[in-house]
């Protein structure tokens, strides 16, 4: 298992906390890396990353590819502003919308 | 006029010290929270692409980068010792399914600082190119 991202299971739903308060050119390939295992839902928990940039985006893309090759459903969870606002920007939130914890339950 | 100057070699992880000073010279000159995030942004795509695109990760080549303050303005310059190119693509670039099924996943720094600055200016040439950002005080009102 990686360092990098903290994997919790729960029947079809994984939630993947990533560790790295930098999703950038440094911690990228590693996140990336974590997309081959994905459940048919997937969240990935933003509660610990203060600084993402377009190399952690792109990162971040090869989880979208990788649930629309599966038919999986991605979320992402505790978001800060900030990061809301470049997603927004990139038109991230179209692939990869945010949900909140409480909603989660409905899928598990 | 105050001044504070960075070199850093080629390497990805060093712009994490460019970050980190950036954030430092930001809240220094009262940048609201926001606003020191977007300059982080705007540096690290900056020095990210000097590194990638100009120096292309040679070893013995350095990314300068200088922050200029005054009372209107921060200006930061990053300049590479790369071969200089044509011109810098900031027109809007976003996710797309067409980018998605070619895994074309990359190409979003240029807009992100054209976004997230109040002026931008390239020169380059072949001893390198020069990245000019503005971001005025103003803005954060």
């Amino acid at each position: 298992m990686s360092e990098i991202i903290r994997r919790e299971e729960s029947g079809e739903v994984a939630i993947l906390h990533i560790t790295s308060t930098s999703v950038d050119a440094i911690s990228a390939s590693a996140i990336a890396a974590e997309c081959r295992e994905m459940r048919p839902i997937t969240v990935l928990d933003f509660s610990e990353v203060s600084f993402i940039n377009s190399a952690g985006i792109s990162a971040l893309l090869k989880f979208v590819v990788q649930a629309r090759k599966g038919g999986f459903k991605l979320f992402a969870m505790n978001v800060s502003p900030h990061h809301q606002k470049i997603f927004k920007m990139v038109e991230m939130s179209r692939f990869m919308p945010t949900i909140e914890e409480r909603d989660l339950a409905e899928y598990r | 006029m105050e001044r504070v100057e960075l070199s850093i070699p080629s390497n990805p992880v060093f712009e994490r010290v460019v970050r980190a000073s950036a954030a430092e010279v930001g809240n220094a000159i009262g940048f609201s929270e926001e606003r020191v995030e977007d300059l982080k942004l705007a540096i690290s795509e900056a020095v990210n692409n000097a590194i990638d695109h100009g120096n292309k990760r040679e070893a013995g080549k350095l990314v300068a980068v200088v922050f200029e303050i005054d009372g209107e303005k921060l200006e930061i310059r990053i300049s590479d010792q790369g071969d200089g190119i044509e011109q810098l693509d900031t027109s809007r670039h976003v996710v797309e399914e067409q980018n998605l099924e070619s895994g074309q996943l990359r190409g979003f720094g240029m807009y992100l600082i054209s976004e997230l600055v109040d002026d931008l200016e390239v020169s380059s040439s072949h001893r390198g190119t020069v990245l000019t950002l503005r971001l005025y005080r103003r803005s954060q009102l």
